[in-house]
């Protein structure tokens, strides 16, 4: 028996390359793009359309595509909001990748947009591999998840920047202490910034501007 | 997560490469480079190989891994090389921390996000041997 050495291109070469030509866009287009990921259920909808209206006030032109296995739900809350919003269904993938995420970027009116949110497939697996292009990227849980949620998933957490903990006024009701989360996750990622966010009342959402430079 | 598609991507690569390079006699195993931030069981991904693997000119071979630790560069004080595990109870595995082990500053990926084939062991051909 021999052994021959091969090289054979990356199979995640050609996603880097789309991911980096969407940058190339959003960048070209002056669109400040944000891959929002998250757990099923953490708001991650009610947090954009909260993140939104402050970005109107300061005068800034908001969009948004809703990622999700099927339906339109989240792209009508959008729209009703008045957001430049999109649909995009998966068909049955677990999240979104650069490559459909390219072919939404071109039919979006992207010079209709300062800011655009992108709305991953509710999910802390996958998303974590699949770079869309953004300049930012968030990830948002919520206490009613349980206080175990980053240790279960701990990977999305280590390579996202930005960590939104809603919901936080449940937390007495689910017994669930919002620190458990905060503390997990400076472990993992010491340079990350985390908030404490209650999309409903509005709590946390100037300081999440904030920690995403917006 | 992905582990048939990306099984089928890597076999694509080889059957590519086998197009222009071929070799003579049984592929026995085919050895992959995987960064260990995928999030990719290393068992569903030889096992997804094995399967897909039939009728190919790879029937047979075993998909030997090796996990490629992260490497980064930091932007801030310069540094480049290996990071920090974070151990503590509670993780179900040593989690590789992406802040520079040195400043503690962010700090780039360069190398822990990989996944391709790097070498093939083969039999040599009998029928060629004699």
């Amino acid at each position: 028996m021999h052994d021959i050495r091969v090289g054979t291109e990356d199979v995640f070469k050609r996603q880097l390359e789309l991911a980096a030509r969407n940058y190339e866009l959003l960048q070209n287009r002056k669109v400040r793009a944000f891959n929002v990921m998250g757990a099923i259920g953490s708001g991650k909808t009610l947090l954009i359309l909260r993140l939104a209206e402050r970005l109107k006030d300061k005068g800034l032109r908001v969009g948004a595509i809703a990622g999700d296995v099927a339906g339109d739900d989240d792209y009508q809350r959008f729209a009703a909001a008045g957001l430049v919003a999109a649909n995009l269904n998966t068909g049955d993938d677990c999240h979104l990748d650069a490559h459909r995420v390219g072919h939404a970027l071109e039919d979006f009116p992207l010079g209709e947009v300062d800011v655009l949110f992108i709305e991953n497939v509710g999910n802390l697996v996958c998303p974590a591999d699949f770079p869309l292009g953004t300049e930012g990227e968030l990830v948002v849980i919520s206490v009613t998840e349980g206080d175990d949620m980053v240790r279960k998933h701990p990977k999305i957490f280590a390579q996202t920047d930005v960590l939104a903990v809603n919901k936080v006024d449940l937390a007495g009701f689910v017994g669930v202490d919002p620190m458990v989360l905060v503390d997990d996750y400076r472990r993992l990622n010491p340079h990350g910034k985390v908030v404490l966010t209650d999309a409903r009342s509005g709590r946390g959402v100037d300081e999440l501007l904030g920690a995403l430079g917006l | 997560m992905h582990e048939y598609s990306l099984a089928h991507a890597l076999l694509q690569a080889l059957t590519d490469h086998l197009r222009e390079h071929p070799v003579r006699g049984r592929i026995r195993a085919v050895h992959v480079r995987k960064g260990e931030l995928l999030i990719l069981s290393e068992e569903a991904l030889a096992e997804a190989w094995r399967i897909l693997a039939e009728g190919t000119a790879a029937a047979g071979s075993e998909l030997q891994i090796e996990r490629v630790p992260v490497k980064v560069r930091c932007g801030s004080c310069g540094y480049a090389g290996p990071v920090r595990y974070s151990t503590d109870e509670g993780w179900h595995f040593a989690v590789p921390v992406l802040s520079c082990p040195r400043c503690g500053g962010r700090a780039e990926v360069v190398e822990g996000r990989e996944l391709a084939i790097v070498g093939l062991s083969v039999d040599e051909d009998s029928s060629e041997a004699g």
